[in-house]
């Protein structure tokens, strides 16, 4: 790993270089903040909120192609690969979940939509200096400058910008731009460990999830359910824009003779997501609903995958329209054990 | 607010053995958030609060609440559901007994004169939000913030929810109670909020509106906030046939948002709901009002004022007028 | 974007033929389908218990037990319930069209295991059709197992698979077969009951015996009660599950009971194990 210094007069040559490199970063629509497209030339501005929309829906979009069909015939037609990207300021959270998310994509069959495209983005990311009310990314194993999942970790030291290579990717691409760089002093990379204590010290919520996941379980019939869910509205917005949920609905579309097969966000939270044909829902309330959510995050894929899948950014928390609020939850469940 | 009386009035009722429950708010977990609240007994009334920040329309859960199939050998629970309404969220319950989607007997209605909500995202915008929950009271036509910080008073203009701005219904049109003197309604002009968009060319409006639609992420908050918003099986989750495709772009986007704002056409109340909750920030509010209006004055019909009205999708007149449709 | 190993795109089958088991709206029909590509067809091979994800294009896919056996060779067999869009677009199908097959997925009955014992299935209604290739398999190796008894029943004859197939089952030595309907019939010389009452009609011991069922929910809780009755030890009763899927491979997260994955970690699951599963009865 090298860390290099990026000083922030450099900043617009260095954005509008990588701008030619397919490059998407974080950008406000309306009231959403998600990650865009960066024209060629135009320089990024990067400020201290993360996106609503987590970058996890540009390697994971919400409705994408499996295969082309025409009606009648039998040839299947693969989507083309997608041009390579790289994505800046992607907060340490986000790429940590796309690490998370990979496990399960790579777990004994390999989504190639997903591992494609994952291996064809560069990810970027950006140490958080000042955490968001809801971040929680230190209680669940994360970190305001986690390296996991990202490319190149880059910290705000506020003159300048340091880069540090975290995979052979990420230290290809410094190598691309080493003329805009310059070794990094060993106070800047103190004064980095620095601000990361100070940021973790900033973070307003905690909560120890040792033990959450072998009390999950136990709790099963807990009364806990039906009060954390009873304002719930079964919408997807803690699902869909949670950066390590993943699940997905599969339909055919048919316009005319040309058919596809694609794939889009589902969620957990729909009522609609488990019923069977014959009308039976396994989960027929808004509790079985929440405390699946729960126990996927906290028990499941700790059971599958030896990890939390939860990485602790808070958007279900911030953006739950009636408050339904994961900390809280998690500190019911604890004080249910 | 008498939060005493709103309290031991709660407390009454909520110990009453035909009520299973009552609906009301309470503090949420953090900043400004308020948090819907089910209260089952007497004990629970102390975190019962109605203050600025209770801008959620509680009549949702009526038929947002599970029925589930009575287990062999259990008899079904009967017993009422109260909750606590505005002005907005009392016409939900009036049009909900107009189309016979709860009955009168099921509820116990509080109706609260309402003087206004605080836009929750304005505020937060000009007082950031911290992780103490924080107060905000009515202050005579302004409001005042609680908080870590001591009390700050706010221009009313300044955070006032655009749905109240335009509001015309401060009070309860129907409850079985009231806690509060009414309040004189403060909108007297019918503005719908859509003068601007009307303003627009056709190309202009279309490109508008191609926007808003194009950030939808289809979560269906909209649809499930929605007090009216009730169908046990809605048109656009229908696979067989498939009215709207599930994949999400500009056009499946409109064809969902439009199904739901010609469906709410002389349904919808005006509380506002479906554009809170939308973390895309889409102007549904806009959308449905417009169509509200277009009710009001072609057909001289406001849903949600009466509930012994006939359905106005279902009530048809020779005279109904139509030149206004393309 | 490659083709090769991408486990969303299906083989394309062809139907060879086709019959309706059942009548009725719910009615079942069976499909007896070769896969189009003979390179496929060669190197395909499946153990009783398995899933297939069968489809129509243009209308979708659903995660259906091959019923077929292993050792009937060179086709798949897969009956179905009409019920939704796809399995109305399935029973559409008739000999000669194309229907797409994603599979085998999931895991098996440990037939290997099961050398030298006793074999007892009890199914209801469309159950019978994942109870199949067990049927079957047990009959094409019953020299390796100390026998096979089925216990079969539906709400009407009418509604009952595999009739004929029942009819050349019970003139096999070694194998006992019953079968039941709901209600009272003309003509009906067998049992008339509900399958949990037949099978303590039956009363088998559970000696050296293993026990599989499949069926409507309702009675499978009460077949594992009955099983408990006759001293079945949790370890020798199996049943296979079945929720809402999508993907089939692990991945779209729906079909879960507890922290299982039906498409996955299933669909046969042993009662010693699933009886701990939250969610596995729900």
């Amino acid at each position: 790993m090298s860390a290099m210094l990026l000083h922030k007069e450099k900043w617009s040559e260095f954005t509008g270089k990588l701008s030619g490199k397919n490059l998407w970063a974080p950008a406000v629509q309306g009231e959403m903040k998600k990650f865009a497209r960066v024209a060629e030339g135009q320089t990024v501005h990067l400020d201290e909120d993360n996106t609503t929309v987590p970058p996890k829906a540009l390697v994971f979009p919400q409705t994408e192609t499996l295969c082309r069909f025409s009606l009648g015939q039998t040839d299947l037609e693969l989507p083309g690969l997608d041009e390579e990207m790289v994505l800046l300021g992607v907060r340490p959270c986000d790429a940590r979940a796309m690490a998370l998310v990979e496990k399960l994509f790579r777990w004994d069959f390999e989504d190639p939509y997903y591992l494609e495209r994952r291996e064809r983005t560069t990810l970027i990311g950006l140490a958080c200096n000042e955490p968001d009310l809801n971040c929680f990314c230190s209680s669940v194993g994360g970190g305001p400058a986690s390296p996991e999942g990202l490319d190149i970790l880059m910290s705000d030291l506020g003159e300048s910008y340091l880069l540090e290579d975290i995979t052979e990717k990420g230290k290809a691409l410094v190598e691309e731009f080493k003329d805009l760089l310059e070794e990094a002093p060993a106070d800047a990379v103190k004064q980095k460990e620095q601000l990361v204590e100070d940021a973790v010290a900033k973070i307003k919520w905690n909560v120890d999830p040792e033990g959450i996941p072998e009390a999950l379980p136990q709790l099963w019939e807990d009364p806990l359910w039906e009060k954390v869910s009873a304002a719930c509205l079964g919408c997807g917005i803690c699902t869909y824009l949670c950066p390590t949920c993943h699940c997905f609905d599969i339909q055919d579309e048919v316009e005319g003779p040309a058919g596809r097969r694609c794939r889009m966000w589902d969620s957990c939270m729909f009522a609609e997501y488990t019923k069977h044909t014959s009308g039976h829902n396994p989960r027929p309330t808004r509790r079985e609903r929440t405390r699946n959510r729960i126990n996927h995050k906290y028990s499941y894929f700790v059971d599958k995958f030896g990890v939390i899948a939860c990485v602790g950014c808070g958007r279900c928390s911030n953006l739950c329209p009636v408050n339904i609020d994961l900390i809280d939850i998690l500190r019911q469940v604890k004080a249910a054990r | 607010m008498d939060l005493d009386k709103l309290r031991k009035t709660a407390a009454e009722i909520v110990s009453r053995d035909d009520v299973k429950y009552l609906l009301g708010w309470r503090r949420g977990t953090f900043g400004y958030r308020v948090a819907p609240y089910f209260i089952e007994d007497a004990a629970g009334v102390d975190e019962l609060i109605f203050s600025p920040l209770c801008i959620s329309n509680l009549a949702t859960y009526l038929t947002l609440v599970e029925k589930l199939p009575v287990p062999r050998g259990q008899e079904p629970d009967q017993r009422k559901v109260a909750l606590l309404v505005k002005g907005c969220d009392s016409r939900a319950v009036a049009q909900l007994l107009v189309e016979k989607g709860i009955k009168r007997e099921e509820v116990v209605v509080i109706g609260l004169p309402c003087p206004g909500m605080v836009d929750r995202e304005l505020l937060a915008e000009k007082y950031p939000e911290t992780e103490a929950a924080a107060e905000v009271k009515w202050d005579g036509e302004d409001f005042l913030l609680v908080g870590e910080g001591g009390e700050t008073a706010i221009p009313r203009t300044e955070v006032l929810a655009e749905k109240c701005r335009l509001c015309r219904h401060p009070n309860p049109v129907i409850s079985d109670l009231t806690i509060g003197e009414p309040v004189e309604p403060w909108a007297t002009a019918d503005d719908s909020g859509v003068a601007e968009i009307e303003a627009k060319e056709t190309a202009e409006r279309w490109a508008y509106w191609e926007e808003q639609f194009s950030k939808c992420i289809r979560c269906y908050s909209c649809r499930n906030a929605c007090p009216l918003c009730y169908c046990e099986d809605c048109i656009l989750d229908r696979l067989d046939p498939t009215w709207v495709n599930r994949a999400v772009n500009f056009s499946e986007n409109t064809a969902f948002h439009l199904a739901r704002a010609f469906h709410l056409a002389g349904r919808c109340i005006e509380c506002g709901e479906c554009e809170r909750v939308c973390p895309a920030g889409i102007p549904l509010g806009k959308l449905n009002r417009k169509l509200a209006r277009t009710v009001r004055e072609e057909y001289g019909f406001e849903p949600g004022l009466d509930p012994e009205a006939e359905p106005f999708q279902a009530g048809y007149k020779p005279d109904d007028p139509e030149e206004f449709i393309l | 974007m490659k083709n090769h190993d991408n486990p969303y795109i299906p083989y394309t089958a062809t139907v060879e033929e086709a019959w309706n088991e059942t009548g009725g709206e719910r009615c079942i029909k069976t499909f007896k389908v070769i896969l189009d590509d003979p390179a496929v067809r060669d190197s395909w091979s499946h153990r009783p218990g398995q899933c297939a994800m069968i489809g129509v294009l243009g209308v979708g896919e659903s995660m259906i037990s091959i019923s077929s056996s292993p050792t009937e060779e060179g086709y798949l067999r897969f009956s179905v319930m009409k019920a939704g869009k796809v399995t109305t677009a399935l029973h559409q199908l008739e000999a000669g069209d194309k229907m797409t097959v994603r599979g085998p997925y999931g895991n098996s009955f440990p037939v290997d295991d099961w050398k030298g014992k006793k074999i007892l299935t009890v199914g209801g209604g469309i159950g019978q059709a994942p109870l199949r290739p067990i049927v079957e398999y047990v009959k094409a190796n019953l020299g390796d197992y100390a026998g096979l008894t089925t216990i079969y029943g539906a709400r009407t004859s009418g509604d009952l698979c595999f009739k004929q197939e029942f009819a050349e089952l019970e003139k096999v030595d070694g194998i006992n077969c019953h079968l039941s309907v709901d209600l009272e019939e003309e003509g009906w010389p067998h049992y008339v009951g509900f399958v949990p009452s037949l099978l303590m009609e039956v009363n088998p011991s559970p000696e050296n015996t293993i026990a599989i069922t499949c069926g409507p929910p309702i009675m499978i809780r009460f077949v594992l009660e009955n099983l408990k009755k006759l001293n079945f030890a949790d370890e020798q009763i199996y049943t296979t599950l079945e929720n809402r899927m999508k993907c089939g491979i692990g991945k779209c997260g729906r079909c879960n009971a507890g922290n299982l994955y039906v498409c996955k970690d299933g669909p046969v699951f042993s009662y010693a194990v699933l009886k701990d599963v939250p969610e596995a009865f729900a």
